[in-house]
């Protein structure tokens, strides 16, 4: 609590109540209850701040100039390379590493494991961040970002996987903002809207499992539509949407182990002593759940080599590249992870999460970048679309941020619930 | 006609009653693959004819109402243009190109025309989501920019790297490709602007089905002058525009790699599973849901009957 | 479009004018009975018409390298052969008599629907012209440039762009190299 004054205990904020009897307005809320000046001299203290004001002087003229002189002003996308880093990373990573939130609803609602309730908000939030930005950078690549609902409602084209990925992460969407909106309800004071989500949990959670099988899935299954063009290694035209799949769900775990690690570190103030004092042991546990994902995605990983008869792309260049990328971004995750649940270290199964966050990234941009073509030449995305890229990501953050400092994701609230 | 395009309507019908999670009847009895419009038209190209005179270049350029060019067409220094170590390429502002080859061995040079190949099954069609492409009964591929996202999936799954984007258009991009000059020409039963430019013949414009004979019938006839193979015949399922050369076809830009069954095939294995993880997954996981839970539920029942007690 | 296809028919004179024949059962054509030269624009819209020097190609060539069985003389592409061995002089030796100048119409083509029809490759007159000649000019040194054998017209220039309607540097394209 350190831009918090001794002289106001009632802050921050976990009931509709002030100490002095009267109530919270919406705008006192938002403002977490501290006067403009306060507010912004404690975030201009802040030196993030200052690095996301930097990124965003130069981030945001250059997306209006990609939305007044095209894509080609600012990226890399040729007729070789149509997809860049928008998709590669927006996309192909950001989706994956959202997992968590029907990971966790699984969890907790479904097998009724309580033990992880503490950390189930900030898995459904980060759930419906991450797809709410893969949806933004979608908007920042598509030719015609005012044509998104065509697919819905003005020309259907249902036998595309592109289509199963535009309905499902659309209806998924819908479930996690039903999902998460208990929190925005509570925090508003409107305790109706909360039991009528509160009826509805279990459909919401089953239907949070099939969308999200589908579409992580079909994110996989649309490099099968290129199967000359992405390397081999790369691509198992049977079990591609089974490694995207299966990936997605040590990517989402470790996800949130990341970003409650950030928080406990940065945010600290803002957890109750609920979630602090469970997080370790939570951690552990997720570490465990990835551990299994992971050894599972190295198996099908291997049958597909086995299947596709592939073993003598593992001596070449690329062989190694390969397992380079399996090595450090699953099998040393892996064992680290392991080692975290025999030996009941947070801090280690913390570090793993890390590296399994980066190498799920690094899969994804080598399925759709830096492997696609393989056979051609290499493309390196454009400066602007790097920074363009950084700068979705920052507001991704500064959202995050915004709401974690304010709903009771990781705390619980006070008041009427 | 109806019944020979039932591979791709069975596969829509089931993605659609998916979507809406509703289960369709099976239609299993129709063919399970899509072999062509019958009637549909085809070009054979034939290398050992083409002399890279670029007229069929220019003829795109005018037909198609497409923007000047760099050079002009008879100006043959583009052959050495090399753009990221590769040959010329289709982009927006040409549909078709031709590129030169210097075989080994050979004493002239080769040429090689690029244009869309029209696939029976094509790849572009089959990944596009807003279905902005449709197969003609004539045997084009043409494109609707109308209804286009502009998500460029098409491009991603054309194995022959036809499909170009206009990236350098904000407020109107869309793909360019060439349409087998369907409006103007193909519909009305006439060969595109390319065909009929050609004075070589190297581009035999007719159905396809007598293409394939023709070509057959030219390796059969001279067969030291051919390769033993007509690229396209099965290529990605086949393509309406199919290749005859003299030299294996690698060594004249051809991805011989390409698989010999339409790119959907590839898909299949995931769309298979979408009326699965639709049907199961409900049932499978109340059921897990209520196993997990029933110790509580056990509990909470007892509970109320000591209550009750 | 239409006009032009019309300007094809149009200018569809006869490629080999006055050409007096005389049969003569049993022996071969001879070729000093040919023209001297003959003129060749049927299908003259992007390119002038060739002055087709006659004399000239039969001291370096045989009719039946050009004139296939037509001319009676011994036919020797085995191809040929199953059918012509013995088939003769025909009663005309032009060229667009067999190869058709609208190549490619929906007449032509369903004429080539006739599964009895061996000749179903018979190329139009334009690709016959071109292929007869390119290819023995490849082989023999001969010129193989377009405009070695005809000058390209106005409309040619318009279409290949290039002379008064050559791209300048400020209104050539855009190519998007990305």
């Amino acid at each position: 609590m350190r831009f918090f004054s001794h002289q106001r205990p009632e802050i921050p904020i976990v009931d509709h109540i002030k100490s002095d009897g009267t109530e919270w307005t919406i705008k006192e809320k938002l403002w977490l209850g501290l006067s403009a000046s306060d507010y912004f001299k404690q975030f201009f203290r802040n030196p993030v701040n200052w690095l996301m004001i930097g990124i965003f002087a130069v981030g945001v003229p250059l997306i209006l100039q990609r939305y007044i002189y095209g894509l080609a002003a600012v990226t890399h996308a040729s007729n070789d390379y149509p997809w860049g880093l928008f998709l590669g990373f927006g996309l192909f990573g950001m989706v994956p590493l959202s997992a968590s939130g029907f990971m966790l609803g699984t969890t907790c609602e479904l097998f009724g494991r309580k033990d992880f309730h503490p950390i189930e908000r900030l898995a459904l939030l980060n759930g419906l961040l991450g797809y709410f930005f893969a949806v933004l950078f979608l908007e920042v690549d598509l030719g015609m970002p005012w044509r998104l609902p065509y697919p819905m409602f003005v020309s259907l084209g249902p036998a595309a996987v592109l289509f199963l990925v535009a309905w499902h992460v659309a209806t998924y969407l819908s479930v996690q903002i039903a999902e998460v909106l208990p929190a925005f309800f509570e925090w508003i004071g409107w305790l109706k809207g909360k039991r009528v989500i509160r009826k509805m949990v279990l459909g919401l959670t089953i239907a949070g499992i099939i969308l999200s099988t589908l579409h992580q899935g079909a994110l996989g299954a649309l490099f099968t539509y290129a199967p000359s063009k992405v390397h081999p290694l790369w691509l198992s035209a049977n079990f591609q949407w089974i490694h995207f799949f299966c990936s997605s769900i040590f990517a989402g775990l470790s996800m949130v182990i990341v970003s409650s690690t950030l928080i406990r570190n940065f945010a600290g103030w803002r957890c109750d002593d609920t979630f602090k004092n469970s997080l370790d042991d939570i951690t552990i546990k997720l570490g465990k759940g990835c551990s299994l994902a992971m050894i599972t995605y190295l198996v099908i990983k291997i049958v597909a080599i086995a299947h596709d008869q592939e073993w003598a792309y593992l001596l070449t260049g690329w062989g190694s590249y390969y397992l380079l990328e399996l090595g450090v971004g699953v099998v040393l995750p892996m064992f680290m992870f392991a080692t975290a649940v025999r030996n009941n270290s947070a801090t280690l199964a913390r570090a793993a999460a890390w590296i399994t966050v980066f190498g799920i990234i690094w899969n994804r941009l080598n399925t759709s970048m830096i492997t696609y073509n393989w056979q051609l030449y290499p493309e390196i995305p454009h400066w602007k679309e790097v920074w363009i890229t950084v700068t979705i990501y920052s507001l991704y953050f500064l959202t995050y941020r915004f709401i974690i400092y304010r709903l009771p994701i990781v705390y619980n609230w006070k008041g009427k619930k | 006609m109806k019944t020979t395009v039932s591979r791709r309507t069975f596969i829509k019908g089931g993605l659609a009653g998916t979507v809406a999670a509703t289960v369709l009847p099976e239609k299993k009895s129709q063919a399970a693959t899509f072999e062509g419009y019958p009637d549909g038209m085809g070009v054979l190209v034939d290398l050992t004819r083409c002399v890279g005179c670029r007229s069929c270049e220019a003829a795109c350029n005018e037909e198609q109402k497409l923007p000047q060019p760099e050079k002009p067409f008879d100006d043959f220094s583009v052959f050495d243009e090399m753009h990221h170590g590769q040959k010329r390429r289709t982009d927006e502002t040409r549909y078709t190109i031709v590129n030169r080859y210097d075989v080994p061995g050979l004493d002239h040079p080769l040429f090689r025309k690029i244009q869309c190949n029209h696939c029976q099954e094509p790849a572009c069609l089959t990944s596009c989501f807003v279905n902005a492409y449709t197969k003609t009964p004539e045997g084009a591929v043409i494109y609707n920019p109308k209804v286009c996202v502009g998500c460029r999936t098409c491009m991603i799954a054309c194995p022959f790297y036809i499909p170009t984007f206009k990236y350098s258009s904000a407020f109107n991009p869309r793909i360019m490709k060439c349409i087998f000059c369907y409006d103007t020409r193909l519909k009305e039963g006439r060969p595109p602007a390319c065909v009929e430019a050609c004075p070589q013949e190297a581009l035999t414009f007719g159905k396809r089905n007598k293409l394939i004979e023709i070509g057959r019938q030219r390796i059969r006839e001279t067969p030291d002058k051919y390769e033993d193979h007509i690229y396209g015949e099965h290529e990605v399922g086949g393509t309406a525009w199919m290749y005859l050369s003299s030299v294996p076809f690698d060594q004249v830009g051809f991805d011989t790699h390409v698989p010999k069954e339409p790119i959907l095939n590839y898909v299949k294995d995931f769309l298979g599973i979408v009326p699965m993880v639709l049907t199961i997954w409900p049932a499978l996981f109340a059921g897990f849901h209520l196993l997990a839970t029933r110790k509580d539920w056990l509990k909470n029942k007892n509970e109320d009957t000591h209550e009750e007690e | 479009m239409r006009t032009r296809k019309k300007l094809l028919r149009t200018t569809l004179a006869l490629a080999i004018g006055s050409v007096l024949l005389w049969p003569q059962p049993g022996s071969a054509m001879e070729a000093a009975d040919a023209p001297e030269t003959v003129e060749i624009n049927s299908l003259s819209r992007l390119y002038s018409g060739v002055d087709f020097n006659h004399a000239m190609h039969t001291e370096i060539a045989t009719c039946v390298q050009c004139h296939h069985h037509t001319t009676g003389g011994e036919v020797t592409d085995p191809n040929c052969i199953r059918c012509h061995a013995k088939s003769g002089e025909s009663d005309t030796v032009s060229c667009q008599e067999c190869h058709s100048s609208d190549r490619f119409s929906k007449e032509d083509l369903s004429k080539r629907d006739n599964p009895a029809l061996y000749h179903i490759d018979k190329p139009g007159l334009k690709g016959a012209y071109h292929l007869n000649c390119v290819t023995c000019h490849q082989k023999t040194g001969g010129p193989t440039g377009c405009q070695d054998c005809h000058t390209m017209t106005e409309a040619g220039e318009k279409m290949f762009q290039t002379g008064k309607y050559a791209p300048t540097e400020t209104t050539g394209g855009e190519h998007s190299g990305h």
